[in-house]
């Protein structure tokens, strides 16, 4: 191995674990003791700026669990996890299955879709800009075969589906949030749709025929397909309303043919 | 010299020239509604890799008013280990919609096999160090098809390697892969504090006219240690060497960065003139 691979695995080293630090003082100028705590700075910066970037991307999870747990968890989600791309915004894309095989947040059973949840809302946020629908350019939708035709939704578009109330969870969670803190766990399973009107990334409720026809519609599915698995789940999803409501909110970008 | 703030061409790259500040998310609405007073504004390239999104519309939307300089601080140039490839993608995809007037990388490492610090960590300025970044920053200017400023960064720990001082290898660096230097002074003071390295004697090591930008920040005394936190006024001292600068490199563009306890946008800015006015004063002395 050449000679600075091997000095920067010992740095390396060095910055992760305290025990490893001690074999690379060699390494620096100054006193072994003194090195130690110049090291022990890198090892800080590792951990707060990991912290900083994953508290960033999950600020709702970093609220329900606490400031200085969530520190903690970034720590150990760190070590687990460690960041591999130069780009801190994409660290954390693990982060909802180590919540939900961490033993000390089991007492929380919707953490990890909460942080699901937040994980899209990151992706969203930073996904490509779409120009909503011109809603003449969907008329062909009713003169065409439905077969046929597929929907191109915008790219910050998602839905998540959970036996939690992810969606009102998120809400009473934000900081513009003025309504009463208050939610009701048992409510039963629930989709929420992440999506980005203008700039702000916005989290609602959907009913169980739009979740499954954008489901369908995201997967690629004709629109045919896509309404009969809404109709399957929702016998009273009213199609014509909902392509109205997601024309008018950008959530509908225009057809995609073939 | 332009007066600070001359409104530039959209469209044109125009030059950074004079003194300018960062540009952090607190301020976006100050840029949007009006046209605060300053030179160009500076961004850290990986807040603007997403697809689309508001950061993005900003930066799209400040750059019609001012020159903008993009300052990467993710691409550990001097790792051993390669594999940067989709980073300087991102960047090049960056740099082609924005069209700055500077872009600008860390004379660093940062990545190990699985593994990224996300952190500017110092090289040892050895022969075989010195070989890898020639190679790496060569590689990024024919990726993106321009000159790139190379920045020394501060250290908290000094290697017992080394063939060459901090200014020698940044100097040689500079001669060797054509690349400009982008010369943090508050780092350079910060080197001196911790380890005795000599400030003058490191930007005496350096060719005048490879320096294209100048950094100058706050740091932080902890246990005897400064640290680079770019969360303070320009300490004196360190003016008292930007001077000193400015008579060897001459004028050349002065960011004022200011990454933690980001304070309101007039302190920013009154930083940034106390930094042109130097820079005036070196032109007409």
């Amino acid at each position: 191995m050449p000679e600075l691979a091997r000095q920067q695995q010992a740095f390396a080293a060095a910055i992760a674990g305290s025990r490893d630090a001690a074999y690379a003082t060699p390494l620096f100028r100054g006193a072994p003791a003194s090195v130690l705590d110049r090291l022990a700075v890198y090892r800080g910066n590792w951990y707060s700026n990991a912290n900083k970037a994953l508290a960033g991307a999950y600020p709702v999870t970093a609220k329900i669990v606490g400031a200085e747990f969530f520190e903690a968890l970034a720590r150990e989600y760190l070590r687990r996890h460690p960041s591999t791309s130069g780009d801190l915004n994409a660290h954390g894309a693990a982060f909802s299955g180590f919540v939900s095989e961490f033993e000390h947040t089991r007492d929380l059973p919707y953490l990890p879709d909460v942080a699901r949840l937040e994980w899209l809302v990151h992706r969203a946020y930073y996904a490509a800009d779409a120009a909503p629908a011109d809603p003449q350019a969907l008329a062909p939708l009713f003169a065409r075969d439905p077969d046929s035709l597929r929907l191109a939704l915008a790219p910050a578009c998602a839905t998540l589906e959970s036996r939690w109330p992810v969606a009102r969870i998120w809400e009473i969670h934000q900081d513009d949030f003025a309504g009463e803190f208050a939610v009701d766990l048992d409510a039963g399973p629930e989709c929420a749709l992440v999506h980005r009107p203008g700039f702000r990334v916005a989290v609602t409720a959907l009913g169980p025929g739009a979740c499954r026809f954008l489901e369908q519609a995201a997967a690629g599915s004709s629109i045919a397909a896509a309404l009969e698995a809404a109709l399957a789940a929702e016998p009273r999803f009213d199609l014509a309303a909902a392509l109205r409501e997601w024309t008018a909110d950008g959530i509908i970008t225009g057809i995609a043919t073939h | 010299m332009e007066p600070m703030g001359a409104a530039p061409v959209p469209g044109i790259t125009p030059g950074a020239i004079g003194a300018g500040i960062g540009l952090r998310a607190q301020h976006y609405r100050e840029f949007l509604e009006g046209r605060p007073r300053t030179g160009w504004l500076e961004v850290h390239s990986e807040n603007y890799f997403g697809d689309g999104g508001y950061d993005l519309h900003v930066l799209r939307r400040v750059r019609e008013s001012y020159p903008v300089s993009l300052h990467g601080v993710g691409l550990a140039l001097g790792s051993a280990e390669d594999g940067a490839a989709p980073h300087v993608a991102k960047l090049k995809r960056l740099v082609d919609a924005i069209e700055p007037a500077l872009v600008s990388e860390h004379i660093c490492w940062g990545r190990v096999p699985g593994r990224h610090y996300n952190d500017l960590l110092p090289l040892p300025y050895t022969r075989e160090a010195l070989a890898l970044m020639v190679e790496r920053v060569a590689r990024l200017q024919d990726a993106l098809k321009r000159r790139v400023l190379v920045e020394n960064v501060s250290a908290y720990v000094a290697w017992r390697a080394a063939d060459l001082s901090e200014g020698e290898f940044v100097g040689e660096l500079a001669r060797r892969a054509g690349c400009g230097v982008l010369l943090d002074v508050n780092n350079l003071y910060v080197n001196q504090a911790n380890h005795g390295a000599d400030a003058l004697a490191a930007m005496d090591a350096i060719p005048p006219e490879a320096v294209a930008e100048i950094h100058l920040a706050g740091h932080l005394a902890a246990d005897g240690l400064l640290i680079d936190t770019h969360g303070d006024r320009v300490a004196e001292p360190v003016w008292r060497l930007y001077e000193a600068a400015l008579e060897r490199f001459g004028p050349a563009p002065t960011l004022i960065e200011w990454d933690t306890d980001i304070p309101p946008l007039a302190t920013l800015l009154g930083e940034a003139r106390r930094a042109q006015s130097l820079m005036d004063e070196c032109v007409y002395a």
